[in-house]
């Protein structure tokens, strides 16, 4: 996954993990580089037996498109240099990488969650949290009634129908039935 | 005849200094004002917040108090309208020291709710985030994924993309200023803009169907083309929009009160400004011309002819400014789109569900509130890999520590509201 | 208390039985730290009493200066801002104030989505509120969760952790939508059919230990 195509106005380049704060540093104090503005930080999951990324966006005004920069991070030791002393806007960004990912950066001098509650035990962007199927199964819920089928009490369903639906001369039994063309008057529009 | 006094009386605490109290007190045989410091909990205030040991030095920077000092919780529920923030506030008297801003009450796990949605649904869910930009909240995935797809949007939907998106800047800007009047007291500017909103939201939901979280972007294109309907009313509120603007400033912009408590509060330099991620008309009403819309043209903004605005300043008069300068940059940009309309098709042709080749492309654009961003990976599925925004709000709240110590507590809501945050968007 | 609770299977088909809650358990629950529910508090049934003359009067003060609480969490709050502004007016109706302090509203409108953090500042809140007092449901998020069905930090539906009065939908609302909303909670004021539980704080009760004589 790492060598694939990318949009054509970014240029883009990997680094290892421990070389971001210098790579970083000279795209931003080389005079013919520039890149005084940090755009994004993201950090990336690439499945559960292989790294993360943390991948910092760029902008300068002498170069035409963003440049975004790679660094690789080993998934059992998840530490990487933070640059919230080149940048101060870094913080909430490596605040939310820790967070949603669990990536540590060492010199940061204000890791905590943010998002979540500090005693909270998981990071959910990690490709091992998986989101239930079952929308009862999350740990935000609990038990709704209403939101289990095998609850409702339909003995008087079709009373309910009836209601809603009045059996008058002009219709068969069933919703659809009767009319000419059905429910509808124009046949196209029928639901099929 | 003369008594002594029976029992020893210490003099008011307020004449005296601390250490002088603390040795009248130990004296009179009083139990210690403030309880020894030490162990895990040194310098928590021990009325509770938090009611856990500090972890990190910032934290213990915040939370640890010195004489006269004292944590205010400005909690998740409190009038001003950005949503659910909380701000532990530490002040001297009324005084701010420092502010520790406390988020996630509003997470809502959008970014993993992306990836196993198809990139279809992925535009319907990034609408909440910042539900007063939802245009541009659509705008920037929209861009990325076809991008991913290696499509490009017919040019008539790109011109309807830049008038809803300008449209929609006009609103979210015209909200901002009756936002903050709100949070300084003033009642009525809001009312202004809630006018002003409804009719534009009201055009809008004749041509997507959504008063407010339009799902109107297309992989491709946008989903509607105009229609009568939405070209009446879009007449009828270019004809009234000016002087609406006007009735609101006029009422603002002069104004005593509002003037003493934005000029000068929360000045922001260009530097510091680019240092803390600040961007948007934040970063130019403090001199630095970046707009997104003209350092990295996307959609069809290089065939429109604008400028950057910016304001010296930096305060938060300034950055009201920009936004109303702004408003009516957005007015001129709307007459020159309607003017330069082609006819076609609004939406390419694409499958269902679309599956674009394995990459990663980042999309950018210029949402009301600065740059909003998004970074997407494929991996060749129905669903992106992942999917990551960039809030423009959440960046900017951290210009808020670093601009209030020294100002009154009342002052937070004010210059907030002039940094124009929300909270969906903050808290994704 | 062995009392026979409805159970299912759960969705998976696996046969393990899910219990469904009723408020007995929770009563039990809520007695051992000494809160019960007041006998007479909060309007329980269809007119449990034959309402007189000032009775009725007093619902209709109720219901027509109902103040709601600002409780705006997310994108509904727009919407509920936009029903209290000029176009589409709420003051009309009475609810013009929109009280900051929970200790002077009437109802606690629940507009945005409510996640797992907020929900305990936002039962608190609820807390605070003097009966009688209402709750309403605002968007879908509110009600069922919405379009976070799936998310690992949205409540799906308020009334997980509070008694809901009126479930309005809509993602969000519209303004008039929440007016029928608003008009439905009239009616159920002047009927007495708040879902509101009253409950007395007996304070902290006794542990029972083994040998206890008393």
């Amino acid at each position: 996954m790492r060598n694939l195509w990318t949009d054509e106005d970014t240029v883009e380049f990997s680094i290892p993990g421990d070389r971001n704060v210098e790579v970083l540093g000279t795209l931003r104090d080389d005079p013919d580089l520039a890149f005084f503005m940090l755009a994004d930080a993201a950090a990336v999951d690439y499945g559960v037996d292989a790294h993360f990324e943390v991948v910092y966006h760029l902008f300068s005004w002498k170069h035409p498109g963003w440049l975004r920069v790679r660094a690789r991070v080993d998934r059992s030791e998840p530490r990487i240099r933070s640059i919230t002393d080149m940048w101060e806007g870094a913080m909430f960004h490596e605040r939310e990488m820790y967070d949603m990912m669990g990536i540590v950066f060492e010199g940061n001098r204000d890791l905590r969650r943010i998002y979540m509650s500090p005693d909270y035990r998981s990071f959910p962007l990690r490709k091992d949290f998986v989101l239930p199927d079952d929308a009862a199964d999350s740990p935000a819920a609990g038990v709704n009634p209403l939101e289990r089928p095998e609850t409702w009490d339909l003995s008087h369903f079709r009373e309910a129908v009836a209601v809603t639906f009045p059996p008058s001369d002009l219709r068969g039994d069933a919703p659809g039935e009767g009319v000419e063309g059905g429910d509808f008057a124009d046949s196209e529009s029928r639901p099929r | 005849m003369t008594r002594t006094d029976p029992e020893p009386r210490i003099p008011d605490p307020i004449e005296l200094d601390a250490a002088e109290e603390a040795r009248l007190r130990a004296a009179a045989g009083l139990v210690p004002a403030r309880p020894e410091s030490g162990g895990e909990y040194a310098g928590f205030d021990q009325v509770g917040i938090p009611d856990r040991p500090p972890q990190t030095d910032r934290e213990r920077e915040v939370y640890s108090l010195d004489e006269g000092e004292m944590l205010i919780n400005m909690g998740p529920q409190h009038p001003s309208t950005h949503g659910v923030m909380r701000l532990v506030v530490k002040v001297r008297g009324e005084i701010i020291v420092d502010i520790d801003p406390v988020l996630g009450y509003l997470h809502r796990g959008i970014e993993k709710l992306c990836e196993n949605a198809t990139y279809t649904t992925v535009l319907t869910y990034v609408d909440p985030m910042d539900y007063l930009s939802t245009m541009h909240n659509e705008h920037a995935p929209a861009i990325a994924f076809e991008k991913l797809y290696g499509i490009k949007a017919p040019p008539r939907a790109e011109y309807i993309r830049a008038l809803v998106v300008e449209l929609n800047r006009v609103f979210s800007h015209g909200l901002m200023m009756g936002f903050l009047a709100l949070d300084m007291g003033g009642l009525t500017p809001i009312l202004y803009s809630f006018i002003n909103r409804d009719e534009i939201v009201d055009m809008l939901s004749a041509i997507s169907g959504q008063r407010m979280l339009f799902n109107f972007f297309r992989v491709g294109g946008v989903n509607w083309d105009t229609n009568d309907e939405f070209l009446s009313r879009l007449g009828t509120w270019r004809s009234r929009v000016l002087k609406n603007i006007e009735m609101n400033e006029d009422m603002i912009t002069g104004n005593e009160i509002f003037r003493s408590r934005t000029i000068g509060m929360g000045t922001l330099t260009g530097d510091q400004a680019i240092s803390l991620g600040v961007t948007g008309p934040n970063l130019r009403a403090s001199g630095v011309p970046f707009d997104v819309r003209k350092a990295k043209p996307y959609s069809i903004y290089d065939e429109l002819e604008f400028d950057v605005i910016t304001h010296e300043g930096g305060d938060s008069y300034s950055r009201y400014l920009q936004r109303i300068a702004e408003i009516k940059q957005s007015i001129h940009l709307i007459d020159q789109i309607i003017d330069k309309m082609p006819h076609g098709p609004v939406q390419a042709q694409v499958p269902g569900i679309i599956r674009p080749r394995p990459g990663r492309a980042y999309g950018a654009v210029e949402s009301p509130r600065g740059l909003y961003s998004v970074y997407a990976i494929s991996d060749g599925g129905p669903t992106p890999y992942r999917f990551r925004m960039r809030d423009p709000s959440f960046i900017s709240l951290q210009a808020l520590p670093k601009l209030m110590p020294g100002r009154l507590v009342a002052d937070t809501m004010a210059v907030m509201a002039s940094l124009d945050p929300v909270m969906g968007g903050v808290d994704k | 208390m062995a009392v026979d609770r409805p159970t299912t299977t759960d969705a998976h088909g696996n046969g393990n039985p899910i219990v469904i809650p009723d408020q007995a358990a929770n009563d039990e629950l809520l007695r051992e730290f000494g809160m019960e529910e007041h006998p007479q508090g909060g309007f329980h049934g269809l007119l449990e009493v034959i309402p007189t003359k000032a009775d009725y009067i007093l619902d209709l003060i109720r219901a027509n200066s109902l103040w709601p609480l600002l409780s705006g969490l997310s994108c509904c709050a727009i919407e509920m801002m936009s029903t209290a502004t000029s176009v589409n007016d709420i003051d009309r109706f009475g609810m013009f104030p929109f009280r900051a302090s929970p200790r002077q509203a009437d109802v606690l409108i629940v507009a945005g989505t409510l996640t797992t953090k907020m929900a305990g500042p936002l039962v608190r809140l609820w807390e605070q509120m003097p009966e009688p007092k209402w709750c309403v449901a605002m968007g879908t998020c509110t009600t069922s969760g919405g379009r976070f069905k799936r998310s690992y930090s949205v409540v799906q539906g308020v009334d997980r952790v509070m008694p809901v009065d009126v479930y309005v939908p809509g993602c969000p609302p519209r303004p008039e939508g929440l007016i029928y909303g608003m008009m439905k909670l009239h009616e159920l004021v002047k009927q007495r059919r708040g879902e509101w539980r009253t409950y007395v704080d007996r304070g902290p009760q006794r542990t029972r230990w083994e040998g206890d004589v008393r």
